[in-house]
């Protein structure tokens, strides 16, 4: 029994871990309609700007927002340069330019930060264990659950139930009408990129201490955050939340009767969810350009 | 990315115009090999999952060279390093271009086995000089044996059988779980253990496997801790290590389930250093210990260098210098008489900072040493200490 609720906290910590590297991702698709692969190097950048903060000494829960902090400032450079000159064209073109600025800030980040594997010394409140009858369970990804749950409510009630949230909602169904009503969608536009360039620092500063951080993570989040987006369905922020949850648990559940599977498991989710549910789980029309 | 040391582009110019009057002049090669560049190519990787590995081999060459004056046999030396991403594709291409454009005398490196594996013809076909210094998959020492490959580094054979003979006779014959990556080395590191631990009586309770680049090892950890095993034997490289480790650590199974293992689940620099703790109390079979007797020097020099005890791959980069040295010296320099060379390397050991090295003549694969070593808490941090030493052991090769 206690097995099992180990695993459903496994789960849970996993998907809470998907859940915020597909968030930042889908918060720009769906609000500008903006593929941005630069993404992944913003989850590196806030592992490695964690990692650096919890190893000088400096009060660890600062970390985080560090981390948020640092990811936001590259998002908001990028906004201002190149990104803004790409909202109009196709998705094609601004995947070639993302993809692009993701293998130079893949260089960049090696130079900066070195080629080694990095981990981060948690600190001593976070390293513990719980005991759930007799099987541990790490309070780290204790922290991640909690975390991750606040997060993705508090992004929930901003964007749905605020006036920023309203304002940011209409600029998407229609820039010029909010424009008429003198607000300065392109400020809008700019803030919305920092902070889900931020939101992929904070996921990595939390990943880090579960994954480690090294050249390669990048791609490898990129990757794995496309797919909770994917199956979750373009431009909606629950079905984020709800394909997070299905992956974790599908991938964790595979890990412990199938071991050697978990990895077709969540491609074959994928391709299953492209086949019946084209749309994705919570389907909403976006417009294509 | 190329690098060059120990030559300017006139020398090169110069040299180049003096090799083809003395090719018009019909001079004799031993003549016109003396005072030519050695030119020694290299290819490793330095981007993609291997790049911590990458780096850390180009500095254990560049590191022996530099300590040889950038001279082998009265030839200035001249290296070319060169980046496969760990694509065996991306290999074939580095290996054309320093064979066929930049004319290099030996080839080297290559730290993936799939890279190995892919080049194996294209040397093979050019008749070059190669010396494989870490791709390790067994049938590189077996069906894919080639004349002018050399093998200065171990099989995982060598690893895997080594861990079995440890395991049976001195941890235990019962209770054992397997846990490896689920890919080619991982497959043959728990196959070859699992050979030879049934073979001396011992019994695997489970097997699981991993998907290479797993982020989460939670779920199986989970397992782990309701099996209740007395030892697990694994294997994991490069970041997956890393986060096996620290996660077994998270869920503190680290000091319940004794951990045994291939050498890069524990490398030195690249997962020991980083994990620290997590690894305590671990052991792992390798052909290379930094506190083998043979690499105490070597150990100490790479420590004032980089900052940390060399693993594997600092150290393969090193013998890889070391044993093309033994052999340009025994031919006098004379590197175009390849049979000769080969005769010369094969005909008695090298001294390598992994230990002695012997060649064996069926498939140029080394004999050496195996470490057992411990994780244990040293002067700088944890540390793998040698417990034990298998002497020379040499894998079943073209018999197998």
């Amino acid at each position: 029994m206690s097995f099992y609720l180990v695993q459903i906290l496994n789960a849970l910590s996993f998907s809470m871990l998907l859940m915020l590297t597909g968030l930042g991702l889908s918060v720009v698709l769906s609000l500008l309609n903006f593929v941005n692969l630069t993404h992944g190097s913003s989850f590196l950048l806030g592992a490695y700007v964690a990692i650096w903060w919890l190893g000088s000494g400096a009060p660890w829960w600062l970390a985080f927002p560090a981390a948020f902090l640092a990811a936001a400032l590259v998002g908001l450079a990028l906004e201002r340069f190149p990104f803004r000159q790409f909202y109009t064209r196709t998705h094609l073109m601004q995947v070639l330019l993302t993809y692009g600025l993701s293998v130079i800030f893949a260089d960049l980040m090696r130079w900066g930060f070195g080629a080694q594997i990095a981990s981060p010394e948690l600190p001593e409140i976070l390293s513990g264990v719980v005991f759930i009858l007799d099987m541990p369970f790490p309070i780290y990804r204790l922290f991640i659950i909690g975390f991750g749950a606040v997060l993705a409510l508090a992004l929930w009630f901003v964007i749905d139930r605020t006036i920023w949230g309203a304002v940011v909602r209409a600029c998407v169904t229609d820039r010029r009408f909010v424009e008429t009503l003198g607000l300065d969608t392109k400020r809008i536009f700019t803030v919305v990129v920092a902070v889900a360039a931020g939101l992929g620092g904070l996921s990595g500063a939390l990943g880090a201490g579960i994954l480690s951080a090294y050249p390669g993570l990048d791609e490898e989040q990129l990757i794995l955050a496309l797919i909770v987006v994917v199956v979750g369905g373009l431009g909606t922020f629950r079905g984020t939340v709800l394909s997070a949850l299905l992956l974790g648990f599908a991938l964790t559940f595979t890990k412990v009767w199938i071991p050697e599977m978990s990895n077709v498991a969540a491609l074959a989710i994928m391709a299953l969810m492209l086949v019946i549910a084209p749309q994705g789980l919570v389907a909403r029309k976006v417009r294509q350009v | 990315m190329t690098i060059r040391t120990g030559l300017t582009r006139r020398g090169l110019l110069a040299a180049g115009g003096a090799t083809a009057v003395a090719g018009m002049l019909g001079a004799p090669m031993i003549a016109r090999a003396a005072g030519q560049p050695l030119k020694i190519g290299m290819v490793t990787s330095l981007s993609g999952p291997f790049a911590g590995l990458g780096e850390a081999m180009r500095a254990g060459i560049a590191m022996a060279l530099a300590e040889y004056g950038n001279e082998l046999a009265g030839r200035p030396v001249e290296l070319i390093v060169e980046d496969d991403q760990a694509k065996p594709d991306e290999g074939v291409r580095k290996f054309r271009k320093l064979i066929g454009q930049d004319n290099v005398d030996i080839v080297s490196g290559v730290i993936s086995s799939a890279v190995a594996l892919a080049v194996r013809d294209v040397v093979t076909e050019a008749k070059a000089l190669t010396f494989i210094s870490a791709g390790s998959a067994n049938d590189l020492a077996r069906g894919a044996a080639s004349p002018l490959v050399f093998r200065p580094t171990k099989t995982n054979w060598m690893l895997g059988h080594t861990a079995g003979l440890w395991a049976a006779e001195k941890i235990s014959k019962t209770g054992c779980i397997t846990i490896g990556a689920d890919y080619a080395a991982g497959r043959e590191y728990i196959g070859d253990f699992v050979q030879t631990y049934t073979g001396q009586g011992g019994q695997v309770n489970q097997q699981l496997w991993a998907p290479l680049g797993t982020t989460d090892f939670g779920p199986l950890l989970t397992t782990l801790a309701s099996a209740r095993p007395e030892f697990i034997y694994s294997f994991f490289a490069g970041s997956d290590a890393v986060r096996f480790l620290k996660q077994m650590k998270d869920y503190r199974l680290h000091d319940k389930i004794r951990v045994l293992g291939g050498g890069a689940l524990f490398d030195q620099e690249d997962v020991v250093a980083t994990v620290k703790d997590a690894a305590l109390g671990g052991q792992n079979t390798c052909n290379q210990s930094p506190t083998a007797p043979a690499s105490l020097d070597f150990s100490k020099a790479y420590k004032a260098a980089r900052g940390t005890l060399p693993g594997e791959m600092g150290t393969a980069g090193y013998v890889t210098a070391q044993v093309i040295k033994a052999a340009v010296e025994r031919v006098g320099g004379d590197v175009a008489a390849k049979d000769k060379l080969k005769e010369a390397l094969l005909a008695q050991p090298v001294d390598t900072v992994f230990g002695p090295m012997t060649f064996d003549p069926r498939n140029n694969q080394a004999i050496l040493d195996i470490y057992v070593n411990e994780i244990v808490e040293g002067e700088g941090g944890p540390v793998n200490q040698v417990i034990h030493t298998y002497k020379a052991v040499q894998d079943p090769g073209p018999s197998a």
